[in-house]
Order: structure tokens, then sequence, then C-alpha cells
């Protein structure tokens, strides 16, 4: 090795090891992985290596469809179909798109299923080493950067075709002490929704409804848990039945969440299955088969 | 200069006297298993002692507060990094304590031209079953020790012995977060008390003497209590045991 090569190697190790220090002062994980040589997301730096053929990338990804965010009268309840698909073939009909960060955070994930799991990684342990480091919890807003952070960080990626995903995040806000939506768009900007938010592939053909629901029957923010959950599993069920990539209810039931005050709220299956149960028994639904 | 291996002998005889020294006066820290996770105990002046490290770890310690404040930071960095880039079951106590924290004390106290961590330290994991559930110590010179259900950090190894008899004794088998706590107190007034006396001087640790040596030590200390719970459905398991569930427990001793 050359002398200016060794320089070189301490003058690294020095900037090394005061990133790593930095990263354990502020709790800032994504500088930790940094410093350990990692990058955040794993993602192609030059061209993409993946051949393409008249335009059509050859590694087909898993997506994941259709996610429903509401405000209902003690938090939010997220419900997300279980269909992953790649092109016209289901991957998955069992994947878990709503999923807890933390005590008091849920994500829902529609899009590149891969890239959606890394960056659910990636926060859940961004949180917690800040809060393990700093010896308080990050703020909900610091939160709610990070995730925009982490999609940003996706674009180029998202810009060559693969790896692009849009999540939902849903919070109890401990300070106002009320539920909050939280949107994003490809580059990372953030929006709040009032009341409900969808994502993924069916999200824009049941756009319309949320509103007809409101504006006929009652604000979502009055609803308790169960018709809330009655109210998005029919929203589901319309989604699959005019998008291909989304799964409905009555196989396997969808995955369905809340957070609330007292942490996060898991809706087993056993439930579920009574909902739609009762949903399928519904007398406009049985009007049809006659 | 010349560097023999007496100067050698001498450096280290110096710096394990330095160390030992400060560390005398620390506040032991009592581990135990109890029915529902794993219990650190301590008692504290102003700054917290216990911290969670990762999902099913967590750590304390005496010693000098910024030594313990690296110790920490790097078994968070270590545990996080290899959780995220593996998998959360990969974080294991015996990797973090073994190949991560060990050798950190150790080049420290290698380093005889700078100074030597002062801290004794120790580590509890909670195991999905109680068998699995683990405790480690860890020394100023970097070696350390694994243990099953209970485990005790104090000034002098001493002390350590008596904190453990006390545990072996009071919380047998697997006891309840009460009776737990309760333990490890009077096991830390054990280490407390063991820890003061002269080297020449035989511990007598009777129950008025260790009342005297708690009366006298909460007056201007807390006890510092937390767990890390084994079936739980919050997504973290440590809790610092907040006062109005302490001192219910604690009564008996004020």
């Amino acid at each position: 090795m050359r002398p200016e090569d060794t320089g070189r190697e301490a003058v690294s190790k020095l900037h090394a090891e005061a990133a790593n220090l930095t990263a354990a002062r502020t709790g800032d994980f994504m500088r930790l992985l940094q410093s350990a040589g990692y990058s955040f997301p794993a993602s192609p730096t030059r061209e993409p290596t993946v051949c393409t053929t008249a335009g059509h990338a050859q590694v087909q990804e898993a997506h994941g469809t259709t996610v429903i965010a509401v405000k209902y009268k003690n938090g939010v309840l997220n419900v997300g179909d279980r269909r992953a698909t790649a092109a016209t073939a289901i991957m998955y009909d069992r994947a878990e798109k709503v999923l807890p960060l933390d005590d008091h955070t849920l994500i829902a994930i529609a899009g590149s299923y891969a890239r959606a799991m890394e960056v659910v990684r990636y926060l859940r342990h961004s949180f917690k080493y800040y809060a393990r480091t700093q010896l308080q919890e990050m703020s909900l807003d610091g939160k709610v950067n990070e995730l925009a952070r982490a999609i940003s960080a996706n674009l180029t990626s998202a810009l060559q075709g693969i790896g692009a995903f849009l999540p939902i995040l849903s919070a109890w806000d401990k300070e106002a002490n009320e539920g909050r939506i939280f949107f994003y768009d490809a580059m990372g900007a953030r929006f709040e929704s009032a009341e409900f938010a969808a994502a993924g592939s069916g999200a824009e053909r049941i756009r319309g409804a949320f509103d007809y629901i409101v504006r006929t029957k009652k604000p979502f923010t009055s609803m308790s848990l169960e018709e809330a959950l009655a109210e998005c599993l029919i929203l589901l069920d319309i989604a699959a039945d005019l998008d291909a990539a989304t799964g409905g209810y009555t196989k396997i039931p969808p995955v369905a969440r809340a957070v609330t005050a007292n942490g996060i709220l898991d809706i087993d299956e056993p439930k579920l299955r009574e909902v739609v149960r009762a949903l399928v028994a519904a007398p406009a639904l049985k009007a049809g088969e006659d | 200069m010349l560097y023999t291996p007496y100067d050698w002998n001498e450096t280290i005889r110096h710096r394990n006297e330095y160390v030992e020294m400060q560390l005398r006066q620390g506040s032991p820290v009592a581990g135990c298993s109890y029915d529902g996770g794993v219990l650190l105990l301590t008692v504290r002046g102003s700054q917290r002692k216990i911290f969670e490290v990762y999902d099913r770890l967590m750590f304390s310690a005496l010693g000098k507060q910024s030594d313990v404040e690296s110790v920490r930071i790097a078994a968070i960095d270590v545990a996080h990094q290899e959780g995220y880039l593996r998998s959360p079951d990969d974080v294991t106590i015996h990797r973090i304590v073994g190949f991560a924290v060990s050798p950190f004390i150790k080049r420290a106290f290698n380093e005889t031209f700078g100074t030597p961590l002062v801290i004794r330290a120790i580590f509890a994991e909670v195991g999905a079953v109680p068998e699995k559930d683990s405790f480690f110590t860890i020394g100023y010179d970097g070696e350390f020790a694994s243990y099953k259900h209970r485990a005790a950090v104090a000034g002098t190894s001493r002390a350590e012995q008596f904190m453990l008899d006390q545990l072996e004794k009071l919380a047998k088998g697997l006891p309840s977060l009460d009776e737990a706590v309760k333990a490890a107190l009077w096991a830390w007034a054990t280490g407390r008390y063991v820890s003061t006396l002269h080297d020449e001087e035989e511990p007598n640790p009777s129950t008025d003497k260790l009342r005297q040596v708690l009366s006298d030590e909460l007056k201007s200390g807390s006890v510092e209590a937390a767990v890390l719970e084994r079936d739980t459905k919050r997504e973290t398991r440590f809790r610092i045991l907040p006062e109005s569930e302490l001192s219910p427990i604690l009564a008996e001793f004020l």
C-alpha cells in the first residue's frame, strides 16, 4: 500500500468515527448505517443492471394494492387487502400491508412490496434507535418527516422503474390527543388528511365512495370501530371488483389494525370473518342473488 | 523509555487499583427472572441508571457516567445495525456482550496511555420462555460472565457474591414481580453494605443492618426498577416501573 493510501484510509476512518459519534448524539439511524458503510435504501446508484426489452423490465417485483385509513371515534382504523401481484400473476395472497411501527404509529403500504418492507424495517429501527439513544420518544412530526426522507431517498430507484411505493402513516397524536393520517407523493411531500386516505392501484377507483359515505351516512369520525370496519370492508370489496390487483374479503380476510390512545389494536381473523359474514348476509347484497 | 515486564505488571496493577477504588462507591445493580420476564433494580441519585438496549435486551452499570454512556451507545449501535441488516432475532445477549461490548472495553483497558473505562455492567435478556432468560456481567477489563436467572454487579466481587447468595435465597424458582422486586432490593442493600466494608472486615448482613442501610440510602436516592416483559401486546417490552407500581411493594422498607 502506498503511503498516501494509508493517509487516506486514516482520514476516512476518522470521518467514519465522527459520523458514528454524530449518529449516536442525534439518534440518527440513517447516519449510523452510512457510517457502517451501508446505504439506505439499498438502491442501484448507476444505470440499472436490469435488462429491458421493449421498455418492459424483466424483473417483475411484487406489488401491494389497496390500503385504506379512516379516522373513527377512538382513533384511526387501517384496512388492507392481502394480495401481492407481479404483472398479472398473484404472487401471494397473505401479504401484510398494515404494520405497526411502534405503539402509536401504523403504516399502510402500497406499491413495491420489497422496498416498502425495507422501509418498514428501517423506520422501526430508526424510531427505536432515536428513543433508546436520546431517552425520549421521537416527536410525531419527526416520525412523519423520517418517512418522507425514506421516500425521497428512494426516488432514483423509483424513476428507474422499480421500487416505487406510497405509504399512509396513521398515528395517535399524544399531544393533541387525537388520531392523525398522513399520505405522501413520490418525492416525499407529506400531506395530512382530515378524515380518510387510500393508496394503491385500487384506491383511485373508490376515491369518490368515501365522500358518498360521509355525505349520505355520517362522518367516519362519529362511527364506532364496528361501523367503520364494515364501511372499509365494503370499500375494499368494491376496489377488488374494479381492480384486478386487489384481493377481496371473502376468501382470506383483509388485515385490519387501529391505532388508539391505548396503543395498537389488532383486529383478529374471527372478528373480521364475523363482520364479513354480516355484510354478505345483508339484504342489499342478498337481493342481487335472487 | 525502556519498558520491562516489571513496568508492564506495575501498569496493570495501577490501572486495576485506580478503577476498583472508584467502583467501590458505585450503586450495585441486582437482576433476576420473574414469572413475567426479567428485572433489573438499583438505587439511583438524580440520573437514570437502567436503559433499554434492544427489543429483548436491557443494561445497567455502575461506574463513571461518561463511561457508562459510551458503553451504552456502543451496545445500542451494534444491536440496531445488526437487527436491521440481519434480523432482530440475531441480536442476542452473548453476541452483543461478547463481540461488541467486551472488545470495546478491553481495548480501552489495554491502551496503557489512555484511561481505562470505569465500569461494571450488567446486561439482561428476556427469553421466549423463562429457561431462555439470560444475564451477563462485564468488568472494566472486558472480562464477562453469564448467568441464568440471577445476577448482580457491585463495587467489589465479594459484594457481588453476597448479592447472588441473597438472590438465590429470596428469588428462588420463578418469583412474582412483587417478590422479585423485594428480593432485588434486599440484594441491593446487601451489595451496598458489603462493598463499603474494608477487605479485612467480615460481613454480617443481618436484616437490621440491611434495613439501616436502606433507610439511610433512600433518604437521598430512589429505587429504580425496569423490566423486559415476556408476553406483551405492546411493541416495546421494556418498561420502567412507575412510582405508583413501586411504592406499594416497597412500603415495608420505608
